[in-house]
């Protein structure tokens, strides 16, 4: 019987395979490979390597378990609450989301037909390499981010609504809490990857130089080119207030001088292996990179509007004067 | 028969710069190509009403007649508003009474009220003729704006969408062709968004069509007409022209403004208050 398993399972991976040799992208009428469409990147699998999983590769009954757990997070979380549960007590913390609003994936991020335990591919171990400084100096973003409601600016983008939480834009583009869609229009000269989450157009033109370091800008700047049946984009000239790609997933820091180079390959009609590496030799003592399907979403992708509605913060700048007052009065 | 000579000719003429039209550019899917980044270059933004030169958007009673209003009287010629000759065919915003009280209301308000202050989204037709460019991405299978304004986008769905889910500051857009034309018909907005920074406002039952008709290879005629029954007496048109980018220029830059707008916002919230 583990015979014909393994045999069983073997041959799959060697038809897993060979649909990916045989499959021929669509072009567009430029005769480029076309990767138009709604996709989505959203995974169960972490950037970076869980503990308790140090190879790279799952096993089948460990993806099955992983995906499992979540199924029963999400069933717990959209039970009906307990009418005769008492209030929270002053003081309590009540939490933010409920599994209503998490939008984070069902799945193991499955790649060439392994099951991934990070979305990180190098180094080997699944981390992110930083040198000491640069993780003192994520700590430190950290704890600004924990701490800094002196003024809007010390806030997070997210929560100012500048870019998306965490590095759902980009580049890399990585998967976060929920809206993890993207929209794909090519056009002659230039690619445009839509963020649902804010929405933020990323127009990568085909050819060109980077503008001067001075110039910077959210998201970067992006030039592409094709190599084959794959858009390769590279990424420089980044905002340095987006060096902190903080998420509730994930906190990454990079440096506003890194290079990201991504490469798009549609490998199937309903998905696009999406590859990168991040090259900041002020923030990591070697390259990282990392891999992660965007498989075909069910469209359209509706308004994202951020800013309009920002209640929340007027609301954290409002919260910590007046904490401050309670404070200053329970003083005197 | 001079004169039937000459409408000959005009008539030749016209079908020649269709040919040509497509034949500089050529077609996305049999119908013109309208990638690139587009432009207006005129002052609806300020008023889409015919309106002459003034001191200020925001102006107060002086001693001899209005004055720019104390919170802008700083900008001097900077923040004076250019003239216009009006966008709306016809000339007049057919408002019904009560909400020509209110745009006059809005537009002494302006500080207060005007969303482009909060860098809000524009909504549309707004959007078009913002001073900023856009760009539109046209391929066989999607047609999409990226508005250079607070990155505002849209999707032009080429499959009916059905009911807009919810009201939205962009809407919902459906795109169709007539022969040339690419028509817009845009619905679900919300009653937020504005259609200048004079206070010219709509309700959340607008509904506007939009007609992109390409002229030659850089210019594009644009028409939009609103419809909305809470507060206009009958469906009016804008007119415009689109004018195409070319070499340098034809590259969108980012004009997040949402930090701009913090100070404004959120700066009575601060730790310590600028004076």
């Amino acid at each position: 019987m583990n015979t014909i398993s393994t045999i069983c399972a073997a041959s799959m991976l060697l038809m897993a395979t060979a649909a990916r040799a045989d499959y021929a992208a669509p072009r567009t009428a430029a005769g480029e490979p076309d990767l138009q469409g709604v996709w989505t990147n959203a995974t169960i699998t972490p950037v970076e390597r869980m503990n308790f999983f140090p190879q790279l590769v799952l096993t089948k009954p460990q993806a099955d378990m992983l995906e499992q757990r979540t199924r029963e997070f999400a069933e717990r979380g959209s039970a009906p609450t307990d009418p005769d549960a008492p209030p929270p007590e002053a003081g309590d913390d009540v939490g933010g989301y409920n599994s209503f609003w998490i939008d984070a994936g069902t799945t193991v991020a499955l790649v060439n037909g392994e099951y991934r335990s990070s979305l990180i591919t190098s180094p080997a171990d699944g981390k992110l390499p930083y040198t000491p400084a640069a993780q003192a100096k994520r700590v430190q973003l950290l704890m600004s981010i924990r701490d800094g409601l002196d003024g809007p600016e010390q806030r997070p983008l997210g929560e100012r609504c500048l870019v998306g939480f965490g590095s759902t834009s980009g580049p890399p583009m990585l998967p976060v809490l929920y809206n993890n869609n993207y929209q794909i229009v090519q056009a002659p000269g230039s690619v445009m990857i839509l963020a649902e989450m804010n929405h933020d157009a990323r127009i990568v033109r085909i050819g060109g130089e980077h503008p001067p370091t001075d110039v910077r800008t959210w998201m970067g700047d992006s030039i592409g080119h094709w190599e084959g049946d794959t858009l390769v984009v590279e990424t420089t000239n980044f905002h340095p207030a987006q060096s902190m790609r903080a998420c509730i997933r994930y906190q990454i820091y990079m440096s506003a001088n890194a290079t990201v180079t991504e490469r798009f390959t549609r490998v199937a009609h309903d998905q696009i292996l999406y590859q990168f590496t991040v090259d900041d030799a002020e923030a990591f003592s070697e390259p990282w990179s990392g891999e992660i399907p965007m498989r075909a979403s069910e469209g359209p992708i509706y308004e994202y509007a951020c800013h309009e509605g920002n209640y929340s913060l007027p609301g954290i700048l409002a919260g910590a004067r007046r904490e401050a007052r309670t404070t200053d009065e329970g003083a005197e | 028969m001079v004169r039937h000579m000459r409408r000959l000719v005009g008539v030749l003429m016209a079908i020649s710069i269709v040919q040509c039209v497509n034949a500089a550019d050529g077609t996305v899917a049999g119908k013109p190509d309208l990638n690139g980044v587009w432009q207006v270059l005129n002052t609806a933004n300020y008023d889409i009403e015919a309106h002459a030169a003034r001191a200020a958007m925001a102006l107060r009673p002086g001693p001899f007649g209005p004055v720019p209003a104390k919170a802008v009287v700083a900008l001097g010629a900077v923040g004076a508003v250019p003239a216009g000759l009006g966008v709306v065919d016809g000339g007049e915003i057919p408002y019904q009474p009560w909400a020509l009280e209110k745009k006059k209301e809005n537009q002494a308000n302006w500080l207060a009220r005007d969303p482009e202050i909060r860098c809000y989204l524009p909504g549309v037709p707004r959007a078009t003729y913002m001073p900023f460019p856009f760009q539109i991405f046209h391929s066989e299978q999607a047609i999409f704006f990226a508005y250079e304004y607070a990155g505002a986008v849209r999707n032009i769905y080429l499959a009916d969408p059905g009911e807009p889910p919810t009201d939205t500051w962009m809407g919902q857009s459906f795109g169709t062709w007539d022969g040339n034309t690419l028509v817009v018909t845009a619905t679900g907005f919300n009653d937020r968004t504005w259609f200048d920074r004079s206070g010219n406002f709509h309700s959340d039952k607008l509904k506007v069509t939009e007609r992109y008709t390409p002229i030659n290879a850089h210019t594009m005629n644009y028409q939009a007409t609103i419809e909305d029954a809470e507060v206009f007496t009958r469906p009016w048109t804008m007119s415009m022209t689109l004018y195409k980018r070319v070499g340098a220029d034809a590259r969108l830059q980012q004009f997040k403004c949402i930090e701009f707008v913090e100070e404004l916002m959120y700066g009575h919230l601060r730790k310590e208050p600028l004076e």
